[in-house]
């Protein structure tokens, strides 16, 4: 290799050191005590003893976290890509009265900020008796896919030509036999996209999960880790081996579907 | 198409519509109905007119939180759309940069209040990784109490939020540089243009839709900031790192004034729909050939 490729990769190696370094602290940390810690936060640990991750994990109760976690993203994505899909065939298959109006209304939530409905969203979850409960978050999260979700099915349901669903017509299908037999099969790659940033936003949210959740049973990773954090304020190894926990196998699946997740994400936000 | 009956599309469209009107659309009325009450939760609501938002106009921590925002945006736009398109120009000019461009790209999927802990710690001013590394290299005088100290805790939280979001904005450009057609960059090298002309010259302009949208983002998204500011400072100290959703939380779920936080939300919200309503018009009126 010549002079200059050899520069550009250490320069690049330097830069992206600096993303690697964080969660390499971290992962280390977690085998050192507080005196350690103080001690030099560079150094690296004497023995690796990997109970911590056990002590982690049962103490703080990450497992229950990751488990409300997994939970709450899988039903709101499956009922985001659900309503979601049936609305955006709606809207790119039929003329139909009131369409812009409400395809307007639907498309307003791709502007809203969260800021404008969630105070009185809360009331709304209070007056009901939502609050609080292992499914609490599921509704809201599904809220907040729909709009991008819709938007974004019905863009890849306009790009497929019309003859198909004309000539299924004229064979006598069904209004929800040509959603199923072609407007689904045929909307995979826009499904998979979709499911990717809904589930990711349901994975990460906080604002929702940190007010409607009190009760630790019901915590997602966010808010989980954010009172364990509070729960366990000097306990820094404990800490570090949490953070690793809940970290590591997000960066795994990541390395391993990097190219669906980058391009899921991009997408999801370019629209 | 004609649906076989008049009734199908809204069928269709009903389950979608009824969560989002019970979640999005109920609540947006609500909010903007109690914005003119005075509230605390549980009696009954009093009609106060506009009062909670001349109160807000007058209120200097809301005022200042919304400078705060406005730096953090400028912020983000620098760390974030500005590093990313760097990053990306460098990263696209050769091949097999995959390694660089996953390890980037790893701060952006996981949860920022993941991320706000981490750097907590790594900001703390007795075992965290910055004053370490300030020691180790000689600069003990730069070591700092980072976020406890308001003449930086502000920063602080730009940075982490430019070290999350630069791989974000480099994955996004970094795929409609590849899309670039080859011939027009191929005769410019032929031309005996140089390298970082073609790209600031050339390639730069061809992607003006990727990179309008991206600031478009920093600033909406910018303005709606909370996860950072809630878990690393809470608005603190001294309110320097104050933002209007650290506040306008503070002021529901703390001090049960749910009216004058319907009318900060409502001021918050107007401030994003306007912004990028008139972003959307100036990007109308320069509208290029898209890639």
């Amino acid at each position: 290799m010549k002079i200059r490729t050899w520069l550009f990769h250490i320069a690049l190696a330097i830069y992206s050191f600096f993303y690697v370094i964080p969660l390499m602290w971290m992962f280390y940390s977690s085998f050192k005590d507080n005196g350690k810690i103080f001690d030099n936060p560079f150094a690296l640990p004497e023995n690796w003893n990997f109970g911590v991750f056990l002590e982690a994990w049962s103490a703080g109760g990450l497992g229950k976290y990751i488990l409300n976690s997994a939970i709450i993203t899988s039903l709101a994505t499956a009922i985001v890509l659900f309503v979601s899909s049936l609305a955006a065939f709606a809207f790119s298959r039929y003329e139909f009265a009131l369409k812009r109006y409400s395809l307007t209304i639907f498309v307003l939530g791709l502007l809203l900020p969260i800021q404008a409905y969630f105070i009185a969203q809360n009331e709304l979850f209070e007056f009901f008796g939502l609050k609080d409960s292992r499914f609490t978050l599921v509704l809201p999260y599904a809220g907040l896919g729909i709009p991008l979700a819709t938007w974004l099915l019905k863009a890849y349901l306009d790009s497929l030509p019309k003859e198909l669903f004309e000539a299924a017509r004229v064979d006598g299908s069904s209004d929800i036999g040509m959603y199923r037999s072609i407007a689904l099969p045929l909307l995979k790659p826009g499904i998979a996209t979709v499911a990717i940033f809904t589930a990711l936003g349901s994975w990460n949210e906080f604002l929702l999960a940190n007010i409607y959740v009190q009760n630790d049973d019901y915590k997602t990773i966010p808010a989980g880790l954010l009172a364990f954090s509070t729960k366990y304020v000097t306990d820094y190894q404990l800490l570090f081996a949490a953070l690793t926990v809940v970290t590591l196998p997000m960066i795994i699946v990541y390395i391993a579907f990097n190219k669906q997740v980058v391009a899921g994400l991009t997408e999801g936000s370019l629209k | 198409m004609k649906p076989t009956s008049k009734w199908t599309p809204f069928l269709f469209i009903l389950p979608a519509f009824s969560i989002y009107a019970f979640t999005v659309l109920i609540p947006l009325i609500g909010t903007l109905g109690s914005s003119f009450t005075k509230w605390n939760g549980y009696g009954s609501p009093e009609w106060i007119g506009f009062r909670n938002y001349l109160r807000a106009l007058k209120d200097t921590i809301f005022l200042s939180s919304f400078k705060h925002v406005f730096i953090y945006v400028l912020a983000t736009i620098i760390l974030e759309v500005a590093v990313g398109l760097i990053l990306a120009g460098i990263l696209s000019s050769r091949k097999r940069t995959d390694v660089y461009r996953i390890a980037l790209f790893v701060p952006v999927m996981l949860p920022m209040v993941i991320v706000a802990v981490l750097w907590r710690f790594i900001y703390n001013a007795d075992f965290g990784l910055l004053n370490g590394a300030l020691e180790g290299i000689g600069l003990p005088q730069f070591a700092k109490i980072w976020l406890g100290d308001p003449k930086f805790a502000l920063a602080a939280i730009c940075f982490v939020s430019g070290w999350v979001y630069a791989g974000f904005y480099l994955a996004i450009f970094y795929a409609g540089l590849q899309r670039l057609p080859r011939e027009i960059i191929e005769s410019a090298s032929l031309d005996g243009a140089k390298q970082s002309a073609i790209f600031w010259k050339i390639k730069v302009p061809m992607i003006r839709r990727l990179w309008e949208v991206a600031v478009l983002i920093c600033i909406t998204g910018g303005i709606q900031g909370f996860d950072l500011f809630f878990v690393m400072t809470n608005g603190g100290p001294y309110y320097s790192t104050e933002v209007p959703t650290t506040y306008m939380v503070r002021m529901v779920f703390r001090d049960q004034e749910i009216g004058y936080g319907s009318a900060l939300a409502v001021l918050v919200t107007t401030t994003v729909l306007m912004i990028g309503f008139f972003y959307s018009k100036i990007r109308k009126k320069s509208e290029q050939v898209e890639y």
